[in-house]
């Protein structure tokens, strides 16, 4: 069993946990995730790391409320045990020292990417940093990322409250400014919408752009190929590839995102989610 | 003589077309005498034989005839730990039962229905009987995976003496037992009722933890451990990569019974796993895998579940008794047609697969009719989900980050006569070997393994007398 140490809430239906688990924390690298049961009756779901600290033994994830799971889930309070705790699954993040490298952040990426962005910095990375977030109240984990980026650049759903315009023309001017002022990397863990437009974006300057895939997954071990997508033109499983991919390789966009969706009809709460470019909806 | 074998009751079509109980309901006392009564003793023990890890069967049916149930239950357990297991989902019919004398002249002894009878009964006594144990030889041992394999080589050992350590993956041990074989076919509190006693007989069991990403085997060699037996079975779907195969609905095997068995998908919502499933399933595919994939489907509501499988029925590896299951419950098989693409409804769920004709030819040098494909013959069939169920390969993951351990170029891991890989200290069986058998063949590889990982963990004491299981005290 894995106990809990911590709950915060972070804004409304956004949490950050603590889990006691640390076979999990000794080997954890960014970007990479777990899969967690919270009961004998409960099913495997997927998270991305967020810190760890192998010291204390313990794993941090940063989740939002979509459906049956996350809602048990915000209910745990310290003291609480989850069933199954399986990690660290994936492969990390690339990182190298590459130069300028923009990243673009929504929903649990928010918190997800911090390790990411933490070992570009110790590899002497100019990180800058797009957060999307559907309006002031629900945007989170802003301050270390402000710590840790160059230069931080907030996109609002709704315009006002003094901040910048939308996620793509914030991107849109980054890239207008290159080569000149050049963005070497691009590493996006936002929607499936956002990472594909981004794509596009970025494939006629030739930057590299790394997406962060969440297929729907069972096992996380390469067992169930629930995961698999197409990159460039072969079959890859996400839980084992991936879930980092070179986004101009990623050659099934839309079959993703309506496999994504399999399970969405009852439950989707998450607004925003439905996006329209988006098969199913 | 009688060469007529006892009918073993089972659940009537309509009904267990509704639910996931058991199908074969077994055989009472009264019908399991009655068939053991059959058995005329051969000096020659050729049904002894058959079997893949040399169950003294005679000696076990001469127990029974004695109506001696509780010694039946210990000649078995001196060579297997899973009879309730092996009793269910052995292809006796090619192994123990096809070898046994009056197989000649009319139907073999029913080993496996009595060997599940025994198992049953010995469920219904209360605290399985435990065998002695050695006394500890301090050496500590780590089995990876806790299918048949792994759970074999984990209670040898630990009766040796030898301290083990098991380590599964997935938040359940028994392997294949728990996530693939279906619950009507092998009900999950036998598996576990045999993981309870393998830990009871000291093996520590770490659920959760995988080797190669928690632990490297390396780790685990150069850390607390003397020897490692790998079982991790072979658990990598195949795909037949065909255009629009990765469409919504179209499942992996692995996926759908994975969901629906060990996720327990079927009792959703009140376990929290869904598994979405249309009207009409096509099943690719003509194993075992295949057909609980197809009956999993009908029990899950399909309206109609097809079986496409390019050869013919007489070719089918699945077990000829869960073929008949199949159809008895309406399954539909459709023969020599393969598929050659999905389509899809607009929004990438697949609605309809595109297949061609084939014909089987003359036998080859090896006795093999090869199916090839009927050029335009293709034809569309509508269909909402799609399960391919074309086998696994070994898992990867192990070997990925070994790399002095060999493997073949299907991935298998090599080893010699007894179990031993390329590396040292490291020992493998079961379907990471063989690419994918049986669960008995997987025990009898880990026995033999476990037998020599004993000689080299005692520096050359031979493992002679398997132990013989005593009566548990309290
Ligand atoms: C590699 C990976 C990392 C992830 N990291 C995070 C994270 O750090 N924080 C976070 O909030 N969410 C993360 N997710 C998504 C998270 O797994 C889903 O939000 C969660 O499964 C929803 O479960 P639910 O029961 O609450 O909702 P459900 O009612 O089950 O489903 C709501 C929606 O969530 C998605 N979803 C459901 N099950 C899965 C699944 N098994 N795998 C992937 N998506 C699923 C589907 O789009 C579904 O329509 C990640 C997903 C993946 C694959
Ligand atoms: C659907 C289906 C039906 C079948 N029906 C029959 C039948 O009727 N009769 C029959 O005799 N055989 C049947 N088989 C075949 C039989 O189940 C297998 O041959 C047998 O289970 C192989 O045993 P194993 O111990 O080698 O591996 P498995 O049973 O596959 O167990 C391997 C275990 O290792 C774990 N594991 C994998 N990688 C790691 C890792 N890196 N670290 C830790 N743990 C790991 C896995 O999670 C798994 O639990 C069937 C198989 C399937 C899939
Ligand atoms: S283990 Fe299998 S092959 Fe051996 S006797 Fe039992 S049913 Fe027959
Ligand atoms: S071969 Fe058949 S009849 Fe002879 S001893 Fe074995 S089970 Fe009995
Ligand atoms: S989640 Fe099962 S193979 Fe990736």
């Amino acid at each position: 069993m894995y106990p809990i140490v911590d709950h915060e809430v972070l804004a409304p239906r956004v949490h950050r946990l603590r889990v006691q688990a640390p076979v999990v924390a000794e080997k954890a690298k960014p970007g990479q995730f777990v899969i967690l049961i919270i009961d004998e009756k409960g099913e495997r779901v997927p998270f991305t790391i967020s810190d760890w600290d192998r010291d204390a033994g313990t794993v941090d994830f940063v989740f939002i409320e979509v459906g049956k799971t996350t809602q048990q889930l915000a209910t745990l309070q310290p003291g609480d045990r989850l069933l199954s705790f399986i990690g660290p699954l994936g492969r990390a993040a690339e990182v190298d020292r590459y130069g300028h490298v923009v990243t673009v952040l929504s929903g649990y990426g928010i918190a997800a990417t911090v390790p990411i962005i933490r070992a570009l910095k110790e590899h002497g990375n100019t990180v800058t940093t797009i957060v999307q977030a559907p309006d002031k109240e629900r945007l989170f984990g802003v301050h270390p990322l402000e710590e840790l980026s160059d230069d931080l650049i907030l996109a609002l759903g709704t315009k006002g409250d003094g901040m910048m315009e939308s996620t793509t023309v914030a991107i849109r001017k980054l890239l207008d400014a290159h080569p000149k002022k050049p963005v070497d990397r691009v590493i996006a863990m936002c929607s499936l919408c956002l990472m594909r437009v981004l794509s596009e974006m970025t494939r006629p300057l030739g930057i590299k752009t790394m997406v962060h895939l969440t297929p729907v997954m069972v096992d996380g071990t390469g067992m169930c190929g629930a995961c698999r997508l197409s990159v460039g033109g072969t079959n890859r499983f996400a839980c084992v590839h991936g879930p980092e991919f070179d986004g101009h390789e990623v050659d099934g966009w839309e079959v993703l995102m309506a496999r994504r969706c399999t399970y969405a009809d009852e439950s989707i709460l998450q607004q925003g989610f439905q996006c329209r470019g988006c098969s199913q909806w | 003589l009688n060469l007529n074998r006892v009918e073993m009751p089972k659940q009537s079509e309509h009904e267990r077309r509704h639910n996931f109980d058991e199908v074969a309901l077994g055989y009472t006392w009264e019908l399991a005498k009655e068939e053991a009564s059959r058995c005329i003793q051969c000096k020659k023990r050729n049904c002894q034989q058959g079997c893949p890890v040399n169950i003294d069967i005679p000696d076990f049916i001469a127990a029974l005839q004695r109506e001696e149930i509780e010694e039946a239950s210990r000649i078995l357990k001196r060579k297997t730990s899973l009879p309730g297991v092996c009793g269910r989902v052995c292809p006796q019919e090619l192994q123990c039962e096809q070898a046994c004398t009056l197989n000649k002249k009319g139907a073999p002894i029913a080993i496996g229905r009595l060997e599940r009878f025994i198992a049953d009964w010995e469920r219904t006594q209360g605290a399985p009987t435990m065998p002695e144990m050695a006394p500890s030889t301090g050496k500590k041992v780590a089995v990876v995976g806790s299918g048949p394999s792994g759970l074999t080589v984990a209670s040898d050992l630990a009766i040796l003496g030898h301290q083990v350590v098991l380590f599964e993956a997935l938040h359940v041990a028994g392997g294949v037992l728990m996530y693939g074989i279906p619950e009507f076919r092998l009900p999950k509190e036998i598996v576990q009722r045999e993981v309870q006693y393998v830990q009871a007989l000291g093996v520590d069991l770490r659920l959760n933890t995988v080797i190669g990403i928690n632990y490297s085997l390396d780790e685990l060699l150069n850390t607390d451990y003397d020897a490692v037996y790998l079982a991790p079975g072979a658990g990598l779907p195949k795909f037949m990569r065909v255009p629009g195969e990765n469409l919504n609905m179209v499942y992996s095997a692995n996926e759908f019974l994975t969901r629906t068995n060990l996720m327990k998908a079927y009792l959703y919502p009140e376990y929290a796993t869904p598994i979405k499933m249309g009207k009409r399933v096509a099943v690719i595919g003509g194993g075992n895998v295949a057909m609980d994939a197809a009956r999993c489907a009908v029990r899950l509501g399909a309206q109609e579940v097809y079986v496409i499988y390019r050869r013919t029925r007489a070719e089918m590896p699945a077990r000829l008794e869960e073929i008949e299951n199949a159809e008895e419950e309406g399954i539909q098989f459709h023969f020599l047609c393969n598929p050659t693409g999905f389509l899809s409804d607009g929004r990438n769920n697949v609605a309809a697969m595109e297949l061609i004709r084939m014909q089987l030819t003359e036998p080859d040098e090896s006795g093999r009719r090869r199916p090839v494909p009927i050029p335009g013959s293709e034809y569309i069939m509508d269909v909402d989900t799609v399960v391919v169920s074309l086998g696994t390969s070994p898992n990867p993951l192990i070997p990925s980050t070994t790399p002095d351990l060999e493997v073949t170029r299907w991935g298998t891991v090599v080893i010699d006569e007894r179990g031993r890989t390329s590396k040292a200290r490291v020992w493998a069986g079961g379907d990471i070997v063989s690419g994918g058998a049986t669960v008995i063949s997987a025990m009898g590889e880990g026995r033999i393994a476990a037998a020599a990982m004993h000689e080299y963990l005692t520096n050359g004491q031979k493992k002679i007398i398997p132990p013989t299981p005593a009566k548990d005290e309290d």
